[in-house]
Parts: structure tokens; sequence; C-alpha cells
């Protein structure tokens, strides 16, 4: 156990840790998701040329603030047929596991809750919770729409986390450690691994899209046939938990695609002072994780929604054998050039230039397909 | 009040939540609250293992059982015709038969669990991923590769039953 500042004692600074800890977490969750919310309106309305919110304080900053105010006054309504206790305890399961995610990720440098050597495991494993808060949420609902959305909401999620955890482990390889901070201190200065390993970053940030139930992958709150999915008979802060975790878990994913691909906190001065260093390595994790949450709202304003069945099919045709090819090229490689990366690297870039050349080549022999089959019909 | 206390009183209340967890599965009528205990079950039972220094396992417990096999009994509740009468359980009709049978279990397992003596310490450092991977890798690697190769093609057969069915 770690001794306490100003001789406290280790037990009772252990306790007053985790307080500060989960406290610290909670006020980043519902601030960040906050600022998103208005990021995402102002962001959209940028890219669809309209002004977003502006009435509500300076440039409609306090927009958010008011919605939020207006959730909590809400009346908190249950339907009468809804299975009460599964009920009530959805958004909580949706919620605390990624609250929990907060605890490993490398803010900066010593700034972290606790160094686990399964890190990215831990992660992996609290995401894969989620799933069943929703399919609870869906059951317990006691309505068509929110146990299809639910339903759809298990399906994609459990094929997602397939191509996601074989990008990871890619990473894992080459790094040699589950640990965060290891991967963080393995990619000092320019030595990221983005430039090692391109198509790993592009098949986690396109499963992470999905695992976070985003557009184009927003097919369980699909409003435009299921009403609104597994929130349809929710509303008040219950159904704002569900979005304050669906944008915790945006920060999330963004933070691990940063630690993992773009050196997490390195970043310029950050070794210069015991003090200032951190708080600099923290701006520069920030940045690089709003970086790739704006990334997120980019895509959701710019691509349409999916087709379940495009969406399967993107997953276990196109996803999970790009990964598994990358995966196995890599760890042979690993295996036959254990000094350099370098093999590594040029098969990464290799393989997602063949992958994104192949994309047309199928779209195309699909519509050949389909349109066969609609003048046979 | 020092360290060694608090792993006790953790160790306490995880065992309390398995078997309360345990009994609520085996006691109560509906279905999808008995899977959601289990799932809670097998939470303290990941607690359990961190506790024991074997961080991956407990990892692994928490991914495959909560997360997705949790969810399988959860979909076959929602996808199995409901009928309307209430239903008692199998079990919950045969409840001499069933103390006959559990007596000399528990006798066995309580005499078990009193003989326990502490005899390891965890791993230290590093944790169990080095020995877990050591093991299945290295050591154990040939059975491993034919237990993944039977589920392969339990897969297979399981995909070819179902295709059978459409046709």
């Amino acid at each position: 156990m770690p001794p306490g500042p100003f001789g406290l004692d280790p037990v009772l600074w252990a306790i007053l840790r985790l307080l500060i800890a989960v406290l610290l977490a909670v006020g980043l969750v519902f601030n960040g998701a906050l600022a998103q919310i208005y990021l995402e309106r102002k962001i959209q309305a940028i890219m669809q040329d309209r002004v977003g919110p502006i009435h509500v304080g300076p440039w409609g900053l306090l927009q958010t603030f008011a919605d939020a105010i207006k959730l909590l006054g809400k009346e908190d309504i249950r339907a009468r047929l809804t299975d009460h206790w599964f009920f009530l305890a959805a958004p909580a399961i949706v919620f605390s596991p990624m609250l929990a995610s907060y605890v490993v990720l490398p803010f900066g440098p010593g700034i972290l809750g606790a160094d686990l050597n399964v890190g990215l495991l831990y992660l992996t494993t609290l995401g894969s919770m989620t799933v069943l808060g929703i399919v609870i949420a869906g059951w317990a609902s006691n309505n068509k729409y929110s146990l299809i959305g639910g339903l759809r909401s298990a399906g994609q999620l459990i094929s997602y986390e397939v191509p996601q955890i074989l990008s990871l482990v890619t990473v894992v390889l080459v790094v040699g450690s589950l640990s965060l901070t290891h991967i963080v201190d393995a990619q000092p200065g320019w030595q990221i691994l983005a430039l090692y390993l391109p198509l790993a970053f592009v098949t986690y940030f396109t499963a992470g899209l999905a695992e976070t139930n985003r557009a184009p992958f927003d097919l369980p709150e699909a409003e435009s046939e299921l009403v609104a999915g597994f929130l349809t008979e929710y509303s008040g802060m219950r159904w704002g938990l569900f979005f304050v975790a669906e944008y915790g878990e945006v920060t999330v994913v963004s933070a691990i695609a940063t630690t993992l691909w773009f050196g997490g906190w390195h970043g310029p001065w950050t070794d210069i002072n015991p003090v200032v260093g951190p708080v600099l390595g923290a701006l520069w994790f920030t940045l690089k994780t709003y970086f790739f949450v704006l990334v997120f709202m980019w895509v959701r304003a710019t691509l349409p929604r999916l087709r379940i069945d495009q969406l399967m099919s993107l997953c276990w045709k196109f996803l999970i054998p790009v990964t598994l090819i990358n995966l196995m090229v890599t760890a042979v490689l690993l295996l036959v050039f254990p000094d350099t990366h370098l093999p590594v690297a040029i098969a990464n870039w290799v393989l997602l230039v063949l992958a994104a050349a192949a994309v047309p080549f199928f779209q195309r022999r699909r519509l050949v397909a389909l349109r066969q089959r609609l003048a046979a019909a | 009040m020092t360290y060694d206390l608090i792993g006790a009183v953790l160790f306490a209340l995880l065992t309390i939540g398995i078997v309360a967890a345990a009994a609520g599965v085996v006691l109560i009528n509906r279905i999808t609250a008995a899977a959601l205990f289990m799932a809670f079950a097998f939470l303290c039972n990941a607690g359990m293992f961190v506790l024991l220094g074997a961080e991956t396992i407990a990892m692994f417990q928490v991914l495959i059982y909560v997360g997705a096999i949790t969810v399988l009994i959860l979909y076959g509740v929602m996808f199995t015709p409901q009928s309307e009468r209430a239903y008692g359980l199998f079990f919950q009709q045969q409840k001499w038969l069933a103390a006959i049978l559990v007596a000399p279990i528990g006798v066995a397992v309580g005499m078990l669990s009193f003989s326990f003596r502490d005899t390891g310490r965890p791993l230290a450092g590093g944790g169990d991923l080095v020995a877990l991977a050591t093991s299945v890798f290295r050591d154990f690697a040939f059975p491993f590769e034919i237990a993944s190769v039977l589920l392969l093609a339990a897969m297979i057969g399981a995909i070819v039953l179902v295709k059978r069915d459409e046709d």
C-alpha cells in the first residue's frame, strides 16, 4: 500500500484516494457529457449550415446546462406494465462499467487511478458489460420497439467486440504489455503506433463507433424505424443517464485510441518540470481525446445509417477477416524479426491500402448480385 | 485496522454475495431475475480471483460469463415462448429429495472449507498474466489447440444443424 501524503495512515489514504478518484471520474463524465452535447449540436449545426444553440448564455454555452436541469426536474414516469426493478437497474448497469473504465486511463505522467497490468483487458471487459444493461432495458420496458432495440444492440455489440479486441491484440503483440502505462511509454516522441499499425487503428475505430452505438451504427436507437429503441419507455434523468453513459463511452473509446495509437499524454514540454509536466501531459491527452470525439461527431454528420444486414456483413465479412489476417501477419513478422518493427509497419500499411482498394470492388460485386436478384424476382 | 483485515472483510462480502446470488438463482421463479443473479454471482467470483492475485482470470470471468453467457441466456429466455401458467422450477417440487441429495455434498464442501489453510502467497509482482500465458501457450499448447479445434467442430456442427432446419 502506498503511504499517504502528510503522514496519513495508508489505509485511510487508500479509502480517501478511492473517494477522490470516484468523485473526479463522476465530475469528468458529467462535465464531459455537457461539453460534448454542446459541441455535437454546434458542430452538426455548422456542418448543416445552421447556427445551433445561441440564445441561452454567450454563444448558447448554457443551453446544455438548461437541458440538464430540465431533465433532472422532469417527473419520473414509469409505465405500469414495465418490469419495475429491471427498469430501474438498467441505466445503472449501463452507466457503472463506463464509469469504472476511468480507473485505468493514463491521463498524464503519474496521473491515473491504477496501473493494472491487465489494463487493456479490463477496459474491453467493462465494454462487454454494457450489453447486459441494454438488453435488460429493452426487456424490462415491455415494449416491442424497446425489445427489438435491445436485441439488435446485443447482436451488434457482441459482433463488433470481436474485431475490436483483435485490433487491440495487434497492438499488444507489438508493445508486449497489456498495461496502458507501458503502451504509452513504448511510443515516445514521433514513434506513435499509428505509424506502425494504421490498419489496426482503422478497424478499432470502426468497431468503436459500433460499440458506442454511434452513427452510422446507431441501429439500437434508430429513430426512423424503432421510435427510440431501448430508450422508448425512458424519460427524465433515467433517459439522461443512458446518454451520459453513451458520451462517456465515446470519451473512453477516444481515450483508448489516443493511448494506444497516438502516444497518450506524450507531447512537447512534458518533462520540463515535475509539476507543470504532468499538467501539460493531461492537456495533450485531453486535446488528442477530444480530437477523436470530434471525429465521432464528424462521422455522425457525414454518413447515413446502415441497415441491420449491412451492419452485420460489414462486421463478419469485412472487419473480422481483415483483423484476423492483420493479427496473423503481425504475429509471424514479429516472430521472424524480433528486433525491428519496420516489417510489421510495412505489412500493416500494405494491408491497409489493399483493404481500402478492395472495398469498391466488393461493393460493385454486391450491387451486381443484388441487381440480378431483383431482375429475377 | 490493517490491510490484511480489509482483505478479509472484502472476502467475506464477496462470499455473502456469491452465496446469496446462488440462492437467488435457485429459489426465484422468474427466469430473467435468476439470470441477473447469476451475473452477480459471476462478478463476485471475479472479485475473489482479484483477491487471490489472478487478475487475468478475473477479467476473463467477467468478459466471458457476464458479458457473453448471461446475455446469451437472456436471449434464450426472450425467444422462448412464455406460457401463461405460473411455473415452478423442477427442483422446487422435490424439496426433500433435493435435500437428501445435497446433504452429502454439503458435508464434503463444509469439511473442505474448514480444512482450508492459506498455503501460498498470491503471485508477487506482475500478476498472473505471464504465468497463465506460459502455461497455455507453452506448457499445454497442444491440449489447448485440441480444445480449440473441438470447439470449432462444435460450432460448425451447430451451424449445420440450424441450416438443415431451414431447408
